[in-house]
């Protein structure tokens, strides 16, 4: 074995203070986005915003904009964004249920929050953060409209068609169904289904930090 | 001060002469006994140190604690002067720039805007109401009521439909008291024929489309369309964009063509809805302005190629297609018109009166459920100021048990 290690103390301390300060001196939501609207920069890191998108700065607005005018922040009113009014036919909305808003804000312009998504009309059962809250993307949807789009009904999905295999796979798989029962008994053809199962999708992604969070712990 | 009151009515009583002869004086705005603000007084009420409270607030404020909202509401029922309604304002933009913005209560923002009214603070009650963002001012619908009433009472209609804006703009048209004396306050500011400019006109627009939208009668018909109508022409001047931006209005185009819908559906429906003829002058006043306007436009265009640019900047192809159909809009509307009057469903009285009559007819019952349900309000704000002081007496002494 080697020498022993000495233990410092200090240094333990040390890192420990300086972990501390720099969970304490994070920017906050409002220094983070903030925007320099003459000429589309971030105060805080210096980058330039994507230039498709500064129209759509100038014309629309963040949605803590928009909660900021509204009574108890707008909880329980449906909000839309307009890249969704122009991509999808069907109605895609956030029910909001809870907002926390950094009061650092002059306007109290920034925030997060969290909600019910309505995507394409398919009403989801959790409540999730909303995502992309400080795009200037989002639209109100008024008091006497709301019943208008609740009541939208999506089609029943079509059911999935499924289409023979390739041939040598075909040859493939039957082959090893027929050593596992072991016998020439017929079985049925095999068919692939026309459905994609995406297992690599943003939940499974954000479930997995998570999890990994839980574990860790904080730095400190 | 039931004299003053008296006298307050007389005069507004003459004003009213000039438009409707036989209705009577004190009906037609909200009664004393939904103004009269015993039932607030008679709460019990903690007398505290107006200087102590602020004290307390600051030095929490600097060391960086949130300070409960219990405290600020009894900052605001202490206040007993005028300059100490402006020290309340300050304490309030604290506050709501505080983590505990959230929780600022329904009771304390009433209590501000009466202590405002008592101590003829009116315009600071209007600033703050208009700068809610920065303040947190939402007031319930009881409040707005008080606050238009005071204001449609002095015959300031213009800030009258400022305040209607305001509950336009949080959509508390709920009470059919509140949309009785919005569109009251909304017609007369009307009637004086006031030079609008384009925001102004925008508001007032939208204000009229969301409180017609409530009402099922001519009146409301009526308020739909003038609202579309007005709204129809910034859209015209302005872009879609400049409507809907900060507003409750929903974003698709062509609300000239709502208001021609209004005014279609009024001439197929078999019902006694009819509009008034002002409503209908006024629009079509409208529409010749703006075609005037889109002339003048077309002809200076070769001499103006900059001004150009920066309308194309406002203005989308979608927009200039909108724009190119003002002619149709102004035949369609001429042809509605001469249906409307030949089926008889133009009423030669005009919005005012309108309102007038159905203030006369509903707003009494009106008010009786509106005090009811205030009064019930009343009493669940006592208590949960009960729990809160309850909680506070608890914290402290668990505070006071710690270093034992």
């Amino acid at each position: 074995m080697a020498k022993k290690k000495k233990l410092r103390l200090i240094a333990e301390m040390t890192r420990k203070i300086r972990a501390y300060q720099e969970l304490k001196s994070r920017p906050r939501e409002s220094q983070k986005y903030a925007l320099d609207y003459e000429t589309m920069t971030r105060p805080l890191t210096g980058k330039r915003l994507p230039v498709l998108a500064w129209q759509d700065v100038r014309r629309e607005s963040r949605l803590f904009s928009l909660l900021a005018g509204l009574r108890l922040f707008g909880v329980g009113r449906l909000f839309t964004r307009k890249s969704w009014l122009e991509d999808h036919s069907e109605p895609s909305y956030w029910q909001i249920t809870k907002v926390k808003v950094d009061y650092t804000a002059e306007n109290m312009d920034h925030g997060q929050a969290w909600g019910i998504l309505t995507y394409k009309g398919k009403v989801e059962s959790e409540v999730k953060e909303v995502d992309k809250v400080m795009y200037h993307d989002w639209r109100l949807i008024p008091k006497h409209m709301e019943q208008q789009i609740k009541e939208f009904e999506p089609l029943p999905e079509p059911p999935v068609r499924y289409v023979p295999y390739p041939p040598l796979l075909r040859a493939m798989l039957l082959a090893q169904q027929k050593k596992a029962v072991g016998g020439s008994a017929m079985t049925e053809e095999p068919a692939l289904p026309l459905q994609r199962n995406v297992i690599f999708s943003k939940d499974y992604f954000r479930r997995q930090e998570e999890e990994r969070q839980g574990k860790a712990g904080t730095a400190v | 001060m039931a004299a003053s009151m008296f006298k307050r009515c007389l005069n507004a009583a003459v004003k009213v002469k000039t438009f409707s002869s036989c209705f009577l004086a004190r009906r037609w705005l909200l009664s004393a006994a939904y103004t009269d603000s015993k039932a607030w007084e008679a709460r019990e009420k903690e007398p505290q140190n107006l200087a102590v409270l602020a004290n307390t607030m600051d030095r929490t404020y600097e060391r960086n604690l949130p300070v409960s909202s219990l405290t600020l509401s009894r900052f605001i029922d202490n206040i007993s002067s005028r300059k100490e309604v402006d020290q309340a304002e300050y304490y309030i933009y604290k506050f709501r720039h505080s983590p505990n913005c959230w929780y600022l209560r329904d009771w304390t923002i009433h209590s501000w805007i009466r202590q405002c009214l008592k101590y003829g603070a009116r315009d600071k009650a209007l600033h703050t109401l208009k700068n809610k963002v920065q303040y947190g001012t939402f007031p319930d619908d009881f409040t707005f009521n008080l606050l238009i009433n005071s204001y449609i009472k002095e015959g300031d209609f213009k800030s009258a439909s400022f305040v209607v804006e305001e509950v336009m703009l949080q959509e508390a048209f709920d009470l059919p008291s509140t949309q009785i004396l919005s569109l009251y306050a909304l017609g007369s500011y009307l009637a004086t024929r006031p030079q609008l400019t384009v925001s102004e006109e925008r508001a007032l627009g939208a204000s009229l489309l969301t409180c017609g939208l409530k009402q099922d009668n001519s009146l409301g018909l009526s308020a739909q369309l003038l609202g579309n109508a007005f709204l129809g022409k910034v859209e015209n001047l302005k872009g879609i964009h400049a409507v809907f931006k900060g507003m409750p209005l929903f974003w698709g185009r062509g609300y000239l063509g709502q208001a021609l819908a209004v005014m279609e559906r009024v001439a197929a429906a078999s019902g006694d809805a009819k509009l008034s003829k002002d409503t209908l002058d006024y629009v079509s006043n409208l529409l010749q302005e703006l075609e005037s306007a889109s002339e003048t436009d077309s002809s200076g265009e070769e001499s103006e190629g900059e001004e150009d640019k920066k309308k194309e900047d406002l203005l989308d192809e979608d927009d200039l297609e909108e724009q190119a159909k003002l002619p149709e809009y102004v035949s369609r509307f001429k042809e509605l018109s001469t249906q409307l009057e030949s089926q008889g469903k133009v009423d030669s009285t005009s919005f005012q009166d309108l309102v007038t009559v159905l203030a006369q007819e509903n707003l009494e019952a009106a008010e009786k459920l509106d005090m009811e349900e205030y009064k019930n309000r009343l009493q669940a704000w006592e208590a949960e100021r009960r729990q809160l002081i309850q909680r506070e007496k608890e914290l402290r002494e668990k505070l006071k048990k710690k270093p034992e």
